[in-house]
């Protein structure tokens, strides 16, 4: 939940230092500082773009009634899952 | 000519307006055949249709009725009549929607209606454009998920103010729905198109059957377990027959959606009938893959903003470092900067400048003094004429002083009467008897001593001072 919110307020935050940037109004050093700023949250972003596993997993219910996490394989192309043996529910 | 004709012609024009307004007034009708308007059939028709077909409370209705003339025409529209014991209503039933039913009509069954009102041109006719038909004992079912909605309207399950934000960018997409049916595989392919490092967690659902809305309630719960770390949940299935969908406006599922804690998305499949699960959820799409698009953004999308504004800010940056390269540049273009010591030469130049006029002005000073001294001979001449007026003064003032001198006024036979002490004796006080005392005279003094003292009277400074002496 926080990991998200903090991208989207990154990128709001580097959108605010481009306009900042562009309004002129900044001598060297603050350009610089907020250059330096601005490249920091486009690394956060960037690396919470690439951060996401690519994963499939399909919940699966124990014979004790706990339910577990199965990762599965899957064809990306049709969205095919490729494992027959699944349970329907987890009822 | 001109001016005649208008002037004549316009008594008529008037003539005809006073006429027209009383007509209206007491037929309430424009009957003037030139100023009213009058339709051709197709004109009339044309806008009777368009107040027909754009009335809202003609569409999108449902119409409950026995069907009656039933043709299930070669082209595969199927024509009939819906009737009640009082009026009957044509009914035309397009291919592309009556392909979609599930069962066949048949004459006297009683239905429901889904469609909208249209008018048929060519036969002044209107009828129903049916969308939609369902069996009366769907009707009771629809009833019921009716007064459902109005119940949990009341509770308050689909208020705006419950509905929660999506995430902008979510780590963990939950799934309810059918391992095996399209829904999923739908999901999974927009996904992997979108953003292909997005993690999906599937908790299975059967989405038919009596069991399925137990399964999807218990999937959506499951999946808000704060172990899982799901930022959002897509539940749903494809599209289906009125029953199909039902599972989704059952109790159970509407209270999960509303429930989950975790911002959920109700994704059924449907064209007509939207399932309560729309209304319960954050948020709601027609199909699966829509949902999909809705809760996953592009990751190219995402990259191409980033790139975007990081290209943005450094094209700023390098164009603020550019200008003041540009400026620095200017700055040391000039002579000053390149050669320092200009300004010192310059410096010493001024001084030097200085120096001269300094000396050569003292210069002038001197000689202008020196010319002044040189009249000094005719300043003596001045001085010395004040001085011989001033000797002149002074030798008036000094006879003026040898009159007023007690020597002149002794000369007249007056004197001086001193103690030993040389102190004038002005009275008999001043003196005792048998003392000495010496009387000045114009020529010489006396030493005298004094026998007796006698009271007088004082007589002016001078007689008092000449008894005070006494002989």
């Amino acid at each position: 939940m926080k990991k998200k919110q903090d991208f989207e307020s990154s990128l709001g935050e580097l959108e605010k230092i481009a306009e900042k940037l562009e309004s002129g109004e900044l001598g060297l050093e603050d350009s610089i500082a907020e250059f330096e700023k601005g490249i920091r949250y486009a690394k956060f972003c960037h690396d919470r773009l690439e951060e996401a596993e690519k994963k499939i997993s399909i919940l699966q219910k124990s014979r004790n009634g706990e339910v577990k996490k199965k990762e599965v394989r899957f064809d990306p192309e049709t969205g095919e899952v490729e494992d027959d043996d699944l349970q329907g529910s987890l009822l | 000519m001109v001016f005649g004709r208008k002037r004549t012609a316009a008594p008529p024009a008037i003539k005809r307006e006073i006429c027209k307004k009383y007509q209206e007034r007491t037929t309430g009708m424009n009957n003037d055949p030139i100023e009213s308007r009058i339709f051709t059939v197709s004109e009339i028709t044309g806008r009777i249709k368009e107040i027909l077909e754009s009335n809202p409370a003609l569409n999108n209705i449902w119409i409950k009725g026995e069907i009656y003339n039933l043709t299930y025409h070669s082209s595969g529209h199927v024509y009939f009549s819906l009737k009640d014991d009082k009026a009957l209503i044509s009914a035309v039933f397009f291919r592309y929607a009556a392909s979609k039913l599930k069962f066949r009509l048949e004459a006297g069954m009683s239905v429901f209606v889904f469609g909208n009102i249209t008018l048929f041109e060519k036969r002044g006719s209107y009828q129903v454009n049916v969308l939609q038909v369902k069996l009366e004992g769907i009707g009771e079912l629809q009833k019921r998920i009716e007064q459902l909605k109005a119940n949990l309207h009341k509770e308050g399950v689909f208020d705006p103010s419950r509905k929660k934000p999506l995430p902008f960018l979510p780590g963990r997409i939950g799934v309810v729905t059918s391992p095996t049916g399209a829904a999923f595989r739908d999901i999974v392919k927009v996904a992997m198109r979108r953003y292909p490092h997005m993690e999906i967690v599937l908790a299975p659902a059967k989405v038919q059957g009596d069991d399925a809305s137990d399964t999807i309630a218990r999937g959506i719960e499951e999946l808000n377990r704060p172990e899982y770390g799901i930022d959002v949940i897509i539940a749903g299935r494809g599209g289906g027959s009125f029953e199909d969908l039902l599972p989704f406006s059952e109790e159970a599922v509407v209270r999960a959606f509303s429930r989950s804690a975790v911002p959920i998305v109700s994704a059924v499949g449907h064209q007509i009938d939207h399932p309560l699960s729309d209304d319960a959820a954050d948020a709601a799409a027609p199909t699966p893959s829509a949902a999909a698009e809705l809760v996953i953004p592009e990751k190219k999308e995402l990259l191409d903003e980033l790139d975007y504004l990081i290209i943005r800010i450094n094209n700023r940056l390098q164009w603020t470092l550019s200008s003041l390269k540009q400026r620095l540049g200017n700055v040391t273009e000039k002579r000053i900067m390149r050669d320092p010591f200009e300004l010192l030469r310059n410096s010493e130049m001024l001084l030097t400048d200085f120096e001269n006029r300094m000396v050569s002005r003292l210069k002038e000073i001197i000689s202008d003094k020196r010319r002044d001294l040189m009249e000094v001979p005719h300043l003596g001449r001045m001085m010395s004429n004040l001085l011989s007026r001033k000797r002149n003064e002074y030798s008036g003032i000094l006879k003026l002083l040898d009159k007023l001198s007690p020597l002149n006024i002794m000369k007249r036979g007056y004197s001086v009467a001193r103690d030993r002490k040389m102190k004038l004796i002005k009275s008999i006080d001043d003196i005792e008897t048998g003392e000495e005392l010496i009387l000045q005279l114009y020529r010489g003094s006396l030493n005298c001593t004094v026998h007796s003292k006698e009271e007088g009277e004082i007589i002016g400074k001078e007689k008092n001072s000449e008894k005070e002496t006494g002989f």
